[in-house]
């Protein structure tokens, strides 16, 4: 009972201070979390971690974008790790064999995975479920081959010296200064998503993924929506891809792109909540984490990958967002019931 | 009830425990200074990968059990890196960082070495390489590299010597997906350019674990070459052997085979289709040589393997260097000495010369962070299997040695430019 | 000419190698509507367990078909009942479930392999049945495992057809295919029917693998690469239509040698996926498949 009463405290807690944030400035809450992210690189052990942070950025990047087209708006597709690539590749090609600098290189490149991402999202027009999933798998997969077989994108070699982004005299070549530069960008992408998410498109969205049909007849562009979110992902899936071709060592591997990344990214979208808001950046920590401690046992990976993905989605489908979000709505319907006979006077904002 | 909750967790307890485990956490801090430590990031979910990985580590506890190297005990931590880059660039970051380690060792596949270059350079650890071939890993000019196996500068050239001497120069090329076969096709066809003036009659790429190669090899068939060789890992080149006799490939045709054709699944699987196809490696358990029947007969006896491969033989070649090195180098191995150890060894590793490996070639490192110095070993042998199946046999064409510089003219554009993008 | 003759053959050859594994995802699909992306697994796992009982001595190659068929079919009765059945019971479609299925068969077959590969081991293993000479057919010299996949899956095709349309049991089975919840209601055991016809397909998997065997080597990673081409077999055939599987499996076997042979060999994969995903754009049904199940 004790712990109980403690929890629901924490989580109103939290929400009153939010609300506070709110009611200073709307992006209060951003900036909080700016600042509290921003000494991590001095907090954390050692450069290895600051190396591993910078990647969880990255994937939190690709997990969100993933879980606005596929979570929210319910379309599946399988073949984000292509746009990833493409991402990767095209700032790439554009730094090394063009010459460009990284404030180049980067929305070039998120301009031709938006470009990819239409050709992705056109056969969603006309197919859905696993035909849409078989559509997807076969682009990824194509993408990878076509960069294997591929000299000027450096085929099985690889494309290596991708230089760090530079301002001047000073240079992002060290994991703790590329921090700075993917931090940021990440959460920049966490707070637009949130705001894609919480407006009329982001219910848009999930209307389409109830139900098309009904979603036409209120009026909803079926395929507008559709096209727009996948538009979306392959934007975050751009950013995501330049950001990791850019970051130390500057190497790039067909390799690094095949359906085992794709089934990671899977996971990390399904354990953090698939259509929950923060399932995208909760699984890409937890998974990458998890990932890393368990580096000893890679005999049973894979498995562990694999099993924790089926038991996900049979018996938490709404990942770990859906536990939380059904941990807070018990704690309070406890509450509720309790305030009645207890605290006469709270208020029922519960 | 708050207050009482507050008090509650700091209380005395609480912080003897605290202070308790700190304490113990420093002391296991100190006590790991005086130990030196590897880090290795290889291939290791592979048939030869597990049984080869347990070599080094029981060959380093032997090495501490007689008293370890100048009285410091070795302790040698395995990653698998699956042939990823990505998953080998941050075990090798993990250990640099991390783990703290004062040596490297990897990794299987030349994809993954050439960047965790650029990690180890960075960090300022050695690297001591066991299998990778491609060779771009030491043009790119860290000194912190140093490659036990034999380059594809040399091996392919010994093959591709050969085969313009007895067979001819009109050749057909196929590689599978990865970065060692690629760089051992391409080598190869690059000499008889060069040295003959012939281009490949056919130079394509095929994916791993590709069912159907013989759309290529019936191309290939068509062109009438004198020599085909399949570059891949075992299984893809044992199915292009026997798919390119299906086809009707004449058995005149020779085939040829990279470095991953002296892999055992290879001559197994292949079965006849295997007769008279040669290649070139680091190794050869045929080998009339005493040191290597020696090694044989250990691998045998200890590990079950009757019939070791390069990869073995390079693996065992690694340890007895890297322990030489460790020998010779003056190393403190206190926490604050961390970045002169590794530059000991470094250091020490540069000094080994005239190190004889166990299929024959002669490993010279020197100081300069050039191919010519990393280079280890440079005396490919040229193997031919004589049967196939499961009691397969193979014979010694010839070892050839080359010179430290060999193959290394009109490289200096791609060296520069290599070389700019490790200080990127 | 000639060499046009020999790519035909090739590519026929191929092709009934993709149909034979296309037949167990079409029934899956026809009776379940759902895809299993684990059936490459599944069909690694039957190459598998063929190559064990052909190595206990005495047991002749046709002995070892049936015994992976058995075991094969068993295990996948055992996972879909274990692991699949809240999701197969509520069937495909865009539902959750329908997602889930998809979600579900990425992971499960993620995990199947991890699972060979603690068995087995990552080494490639040939398969130790010799069938003597091979066909001539022009210059190429094909291996009679190529007759027997030709063979057995136009046997395989006829039993299940015989089986669907003229046994009762059969007739349960495209009931519950057509629709579960008026199954339910006219009495036929519909969960039993599902496991049946996830069993079934599971079979048809080993049985591909054992044949396929012979040929290309038993590995754990060969259930994915064979998977994607199997499922552009039965896409191009029609999902659900099991005729359409075998013809599906030929017209992608001849598109991509056809492809490899006069345009760039190194994307031969490439060739086989836009077949793949213009059929889809196209004419969703492919060739001979009947209803467009817009569900998954």
């Amino acid at each position: 009972m004790a712990e109980q009463a403690a929890s629901l405290r924490f989580i109103d807690a939290t929400e009153r201070g939010l609300t506070r944030l709110r009611a200073v400035h709307p992006l209060a809450p951003w900036l909080v979390a700016f600042l509290l992210l921003a000494p991590l690189p001095w907090v954390l052990l050692n450069t290895y971690h600051v190396f591993l942070a910078n990647f969880i950025c990255v994937m939190i990047l690709l997990s969100v974008g993933l879980n606005i087209v596929k979570g929210f708006c319910g379309q599946v597709t399988v073949g984000h790790v292509g746009l990833y690539a493409i991402g990767a590749y095209t700032a790439a090609v554009m730094s090394v064999n063009f010459g460009m600098t990284f404030w180049m290189s980067l929305p070039i490149a998120v301009m031709v995975t938006l470009l990819a991402g239409a050709v992705v999202g056109i056969p969603s027009f006309r197919l859905e479920g696993a035909y849409l999933a078989l559509v997807t798998l076969g682009l990824g997969e194509s993408v990878r081959i076509f960069i294997s077989a591929t000299e000027y994108l450096g085929a099985t070699n690889g494309f290596s010296g991708i230089p760090a982004p530079r301002i001047g005299d000073f240079r992002f070549d060290t994991y703790q200064k590329y921090y700075y530069l993917v931090m940021p960008v990440m959460l920049l992408g966490v707070f637009f998503s949130f705001r894609i998410l919480r407006s009329r498109l982001g219910r848009g969205f999930m209307a389409v993924r109830e139900d098309p049909v009904a979603a036409a007849a209120a009026g909803v562009n079926v395929r507008g929506h559709k096209m727009i979110a996948f538009l979306i992902s392959a934007g975050y899936a751009g950013f995501a891809g330049a950001l990791y071709a850019h970051m130390i060592p500057g190497y790039l591997n067909p390799r690094n792109f095949t359906v085992i990344e794709m089934v990671t990214l899977l996971l990390m979208v399904v354990l953090g909540g698939l259509g929950h808001i923060w399932g995208g950046v909760i699984g890409a920590i937890i998974v990458t984490i998890v990932y890393d401690i368990t580096k000893d046992y890679y005999h049973y990976s894979l498995l562990l990958f694999g099993s924790v993905i089926v038991l996900t989605v049979l018996f938490m489908p709404k990942g770990i967002g859906g536990i939380i979000d059904r941990f807070i709505a018990t704690r309070r319907f406890i509450a509720i019931r309790e305030g009645r006979a207890t605290r006469p006077g709270s208020d029922d904002a519960a | 009830m708050n207050a009482v909750r507050k008090k509650e967790w700091l209380c005395p307890r609480n912080v003897v425990a605290g202070l308790a485990a700190g304490a113990m956490l420093a002391v296991a801090g100190a006590a790991s200074a005086g130990v030196i430590k590897i880090g290795a990031s290889l291939r290791m979910k592979t048939e030869t990968g597990e049984k080869y990985g347990q070599m080094v580590v029981d060959e380093l506890s032997a090495i501490n059990a007689a008293g370890g190297v100048n009285g410091h005990t070795i302790e040698i931590k395995l990653l698998n890196d699956e042939c990823k880059s990505d998953i080998g660039v941050a075990n090798a970051t993990k250990y640099a960082y991390q783990d703290n380690v004062h040596l490297f060792v990897g990794s299987t596949c030349s994809s993954v070495s050439l960047p965790i270059v650029d990690v180890i350079h960075k960090a300022g650890v050695p690297m001591l390489i066991p299998h990778s071939t491609n060779y771009k890993i030491t043009l790119k000019g860290s000194p912190w590299v140093f490659r036990v196996p034999i380059s594809s500068r040399f091996s392919a050239a010994a093959a591709a010597k050969y085969t313009a001497e007895n067979i001819g120069t009109k050749i057909a090329y196929i590689w599978a997906s990865d970065a060692a076969s690629q760089a051992d096709a391409q080598k190869f066809y690059e000499y008889i350019r060069n040295f003959h003036g012939e281009g490949p009659l056919y130079a394509e790429q095929f994916q791993e674990g590709e069912l159907d190669l013989r759309p290529h090899l019936l191309k290939i068939k068509a062109l009438q070459p004198e020599a085909l060789m399949i570059s891949a890992q075992s299984q893809d080149f044992a199915r292009g052997l026997v798919q390119s006799y299906e086809v009707g490939i004449p058995p005149s045709v020779k085939r040829i085979g990279g470095s991953a054709a002296s892999n055992r699944p290879a001559p197994i699987l292949a079965g006849d289709a295997i007769k008279g196809v040669f290649f070139h490696a680091a190794f050869s358990y045929v080998d009339p040589d005493p040191n290597a029947q020696a090694f044989v007969k250990m691998t045998t006896e200890r590990y079950g393997v009757p019939t070791p491969d390069h990869d073995f033989s390079q693996a065992w070649d690694l340890v007895q260097i890297a322990k030489r090195a460790l020998e010779r180098a003056n190393l403190t191995l206190s926490d604050d000495s961390l970045a002169a150890d590794r530059a000991a060894i470094r250091d020490a590793l540069a000094t080994i010369q005239g190190y004889k490996t166990l299929g024959g070639g002669v490993v010279d490192f020197c100081a300069d962070a050039t191919p010519e110095c990393r280079d280890g070993n440079k005396t490919p042998v040229l193997i031919e299997y004589t049967k196939g199946g499961e009691d397969y046999e193979l014979r010694v064409i010839g070892k050839t040695t080359f010179g430290a510089d060999f193959g290394l003219d009109g490289m200096q554009e791609e060296a520069a430019a290599l070389r700019k993008s490790l200080d990127n | 000419m000639d060499l046009l003759l020999d790519f035909i053959i090739v590519g026929l050859s191929i092709g009934i190698v993709y149909g034979l594994v296309a037949l167990g995802i079409s029934l899956i699909f026809s009776g379940l509507d759902i895809v299993h992306f684990a059936h490459g697994e599944v069909y690694m796992i039957g190459a598998f367990l063929g190559i064990a009982i052909v190595s206990i001595s005495g047991v002749p190659y046709f002995g070892a078909l049936v015994g992976a068929m058995i075991v094969t079919g068993a295990v996948g009765v055992v996972i879909e009942r274990v692991f699949y059945r809240r999701l197969t019971r509520g069937g495909g479609g865009y539902t959750v479930a329908g997602m889930g299925m998809i979600i579900c068969g990425f992971g499960m077959s993620v995990a199947l392999q991890n699972v060979a590969y603690l068995i087995w081991g990552a080494a490639p293993h040939p398969y130790p049945v010799s069938f003597g000479m091979p066909i001539f057919l022009g210059n190429i010299a094909l291996p009679k495992s190529y007759l027997y996949i030709l063979v057995s899956a136009l046997v395989l095709m006829a039993v299940l057809h015989t089986f669907l349309t003229r046994t009762k049991l059969g007739l349960a089975v495209r009931a519950v295919a057509y629709n579960k919840d008026t199954s339910y209601l006219m009495g036929v055991n519909v969960p039993a029917m599902i496991s049946l016809i996830f069993g079934v397909a599971c079979a048809m998997a080993a049985v591909a693998g054992v044949l396929i065997g012979p040929i290309n080597y038993v590995q754990i990673e060969m259930g994915y690469l064979m998977l994607l081409k199997a499922f552009a077999a039965a896409v191009v055939g029609g999902f659900g239509s099991l005729p359409g599987a075998l013809l599906g499996g030929v017209v992608v076997g001849l598109f991509e040698t056809l492809c490899a042979g006069y345009l760039i060999a190194s994307y031969k994969d490439i060739y086989a996926f836009l077949l793949l995903i213009t059929v889809l754009m196209v004419r969703p049904t492919g060739l001979l498949g009947i209803i467009v199940k817009v569900k998954a």
